[in-house]
């Protein structure tokens, strides 16, 4: 699957799809995120690593702007996707979701059925003109997510009777039915059996051939299989960002060794 | 007396956990293994004490009046009673009761005033009987209770088992009041049923139950059709509805979804004023300013409206239900877990298209439960339908008209001079009867609506 002549950290020269620059973060009194600056490549999976509570998380939620649901919330700084700021106020949060799909960290289908589910955003955004382009837009989701060959001949059944990685795996359908160019994935395996987890892995690998993929992870092993580039948080600074490789052999702060040598949690 | 009862119950069971957790202590102080805990022991002998005796009590005050009623009758003079009716000895009996309470009332016969004193004698000796068997009882379930007291004893599981006993007891009381109306409906029900063919009063159409309770009493014929009266019900709980469900239900969503945090503080609680007003209070509203505003309205359109409507009672009864549905539809649809808001959101769904497509249908089972117990609470409501709606039965579904109610009828027909062996007053409750099956049945079916969809989306 890899290819084995070209290390990969060299994808290093593809261009900066998501640009952050001194945000700041605060829930009500609480300042979560403290002036992070990162720079996100296109075509590319990066890990968000860090204890729990370090501001992951919430910075995840910021690239789509979901912290806007939280009434206490309030964001600070530049996010830029495009080079377009996501935060000017001639940006429709709606739209912008559109463009930046989430996955969360448990799966959450909707009560309707695994064909419902996959069209709901494609539908939401009218996408498609007719039955017939809606079913291809679905079917192409579903095998985007390695689900299509186990569903496809029940479609109808409602979305919450399959099993844990299917839904998982159904979430990730549904996300990149709306053609996302970005695709956040918030813990995504943490529900999962190691079976499923392999699964979905591989599947990021694939998908990071269409997206920038920003996946949060609590598992050092999965940030060092899937990732080309690795952020670490702590106590809502961004310590160290930099090549996967980089940051598991050798890494520059100190805090970062001992978070992922498992000295310090 | 009976106070010194209570008194002696509540020394007895408080002795009694000092005694036993005293006793339990000094065992375990003295290196014994203890089954059960100290406060076991205590509960236990507390426990044990207090349900005995405190059912001794209750029934000895149940049962006393009854008995010393006998025993007085038993010692008066023979021949006194002989040959008068039940009401007349009655009489006699209720004014012996007076004299002894020291009103007395024109010149008593020598045998009632004898009479007045042994009845003041008899409660006496009752009383102190009451508190002599109420301490002799304590102290031996006390000493019983002592005696237990041991390593093996499983104070635990005696406690538990009484505790397990008071709940079951509570449980219970609510399955036997219910039994008991309906009983009672149900016998009064067949005696007018007996009186009136169960087919007329089921499907006639002519309810004009104003018959002669006595014989010079110059009155209708009277018939007995349940129809014109269910179906004014029906009319005043369908206009009730068509009012209460659009605006409680857009209220709900417009407050969980759409108001921000300062709009729902104040709404919220407005909505539960509303609640909390005495229907007696609706009605007057529904007097005092809807039904003459619809009057008024109407006489301004040239159509001719009754001054008691429907459309005024039924309107009133919705703004009632109101802050029913729209609380129910509130958490109903606060209950539909967050992380299906967030997933729709996350696709670039908007807020509206998020309540719309996902939380409506995931709240669905909650919202239609709470339309159909408001559906039983708007053809149970009773008083602003007294206040505003109509007296007589008319055969229509017109709004504007004037209807009555099933429960409207009830209270009219048992008020005033009522004997319960005429179908007048015995129509009552089959109406109440029918009632009670339709509220029932609805009910039932809202309750199954809400189990069967409850976790579509677990």
């Amino acid at each position: 699957m890899y290819d084995v002549t070209k290390p990969e950290h060299d994808v290093d020269q593809a261009e900066t799809k998501i640009s952050a620059r001194d945000v700041q973060v605060y829930y009500g009194d609480t300042h979560a995120i403290k002036d992070v600056n990162v720079d996100i490549a296109d075509k590319t999976v990066t890990s968000f690593i860090g204890p729990s509570g370090c501001g992951k998380s919430t910075f995840l939620r910021c690239i789509n702007r979901m912290n806007d649901t939280i009434d206490i919330c309030r964001v600070e700084g530049e996010i830029r996707i495009d080079g377009q700021d996501i935060y000017a106020p001639s940006v429709d949060p709606v739209q912008l979701r559109a463009k930046v799909g989430m996955v969360f960290q448990k799966p959450n289908p909707f009560p309707k059925s695994i064909y419902d589910n996959v069209a709901y955003g494609p539908k939401i955004h009218g996408m498609t003109r007719n039955k017939a382009e809606l079913d291809e837009v679905v079917e192409t989701a579903l095998r985007g997510a390695g689900l299509w060959d186990e569903v496809k001949d029940r479609l109808d059944t409602p979305g919450t009777g399959l099993s844990g990685g299917q839904q998982q795996r159904l979430c990730i359908a549904r996300a990149v039915a709306t053609q996302p160019e970005v695709l956040l994935m918030d813990e995504p395996c943490s529900a999962l059996d190691p079976i499923a987890t392999a699964l979905i892995e591989d599947l990021i690998d694939g998908l990071k051939k269409q997206f920038s993929v920003v996946i949060v992870t609590h598992s050092m092993q999965q940030a060092a299989r899937i990732s080309q580039k690795t952020a670490f948080f702590h106590l809502g600074n961004l310590v160290e960002y930099g090549d996967t490789d980089m940051i598991f052999t050798n890494p520059q702060d100190e805090r970062t060794e001992n978070y992922i040598t498992g000295r310090t949690g | 007396m009976t106070l010194i009862a209570f008194l002696i119950l509540f020394v007895a069971v408080v002795i009694g956990y000092v005694l036993n957790l005293r006793a339990a202590r000094t065992l375990r102080a003295g290196g014994t293994a203890m089954h059960s805990l100290d406060g076991f022991h205590g509960g236990y002998a507390a426990l044990s004490v207090l349900i005995p005796t405190f059912f001794l009590i209750v029934l000895w005050l149940l049962f006393q009046g009854t008995v010393i009623e006998m025993l007085l009758k038993g010692g008066l003079p023979s021949g006194q009673l002989d040959g008068l009716g039940t009401g007349e000895i009655q009489l006699i009996m209720a004014e012996i009761r007076s004299i002894a309470g020291g009103r007395i009332f024109g010149e008593p016969e020598q045998w009632k005033l004898d009479a007045a004193e042994r009845l003041v004698s008899l409660r006496a000796t009752s009383g102190m009987l009451l508190v002599a068997v109420t301490a002799a009882l304590a102290a031996l379930l006390l000493y019983r209770a002592r005696r237990r007291v041991s390593a093996g004893f499983r104070a635990r599981q005696g406690t538990e088992g009484m505790v397990h006993g008071l709940m079951v007891a509570c449980a219970t009381v609510a399955i036997f009041v219910t039994i008991g109306i309906v009983a009672s409906l149900l016998f009064e029900t067949i005696r007018f049923f007996n009186m009136v063919p169960f087919w007329d009063f089921v499907l006639g159409t002519s309810w004009e139950p104003q018959i002669p309770l006595r014989e010079d009493q110059i009155a209708a014929e009277g018939a007995f059709g349940m129809l014109p009266v269910f179906l004014g019900t029906l009319v005043i709980a369908t206009v009730a509805m068509v009012v209460a469900t659009p605006i409680g239900l857009l209220s709900a969503i417009y407050l969980h979804e759409f108001a921000s945090h300062r709009v729902r503080s104040v709404v919220k609680p407005v909505l539960e004023i509303l609640a909390g007003v005495p229907t007696v209070v609706y009605g007057f509203f529904a007097i005092l300013v809807i039904a003459p505003a619809i009057r008024s309205f109407g006489s301004d359109l040239g159509l001719p409206i009754a001054p008691n409507t429907a459309l005024a009672a039924g309107s009133v009864m919705g703004i009632m239900l109101i802050p029913f549905i729209s609380s129910f539809a509130d958490d109903a649809l606060g209950a539909v877990p967050r992380s299906l808001r967030d997933g729709s959101l996350a696709v670039g769904a908007t807020s509206a298209e998020t309540v719309l497509k996902v939380l409506f249908p995931a709240a669905i089972p909650g919202i239609v439960g709470g339309i159909l117990l408001a559906v039983s609470r708007a053809i149970g409501e009773t008083m602003i339908v007294v206040m505003a709606a109509g007296l007589i039965a008319k055969m229509t579904i017109n709004p504007l008209d004037s209807v009555t109610t099933v429960t409207v009828q009830i209270v009219t027909l048992l008020i005033g001079d009522t004997a319960f062996d005429s179908p007048k007053t015995l129509a009552a409750f089959a109406l109440g009867m029918v009632l009670f099956l339709m509220t029932l049945v609805i009910n039932v079916a809202a309750l199954r609506i809400v189990r069967k969809y409850r976790e579509i989306y677990d």
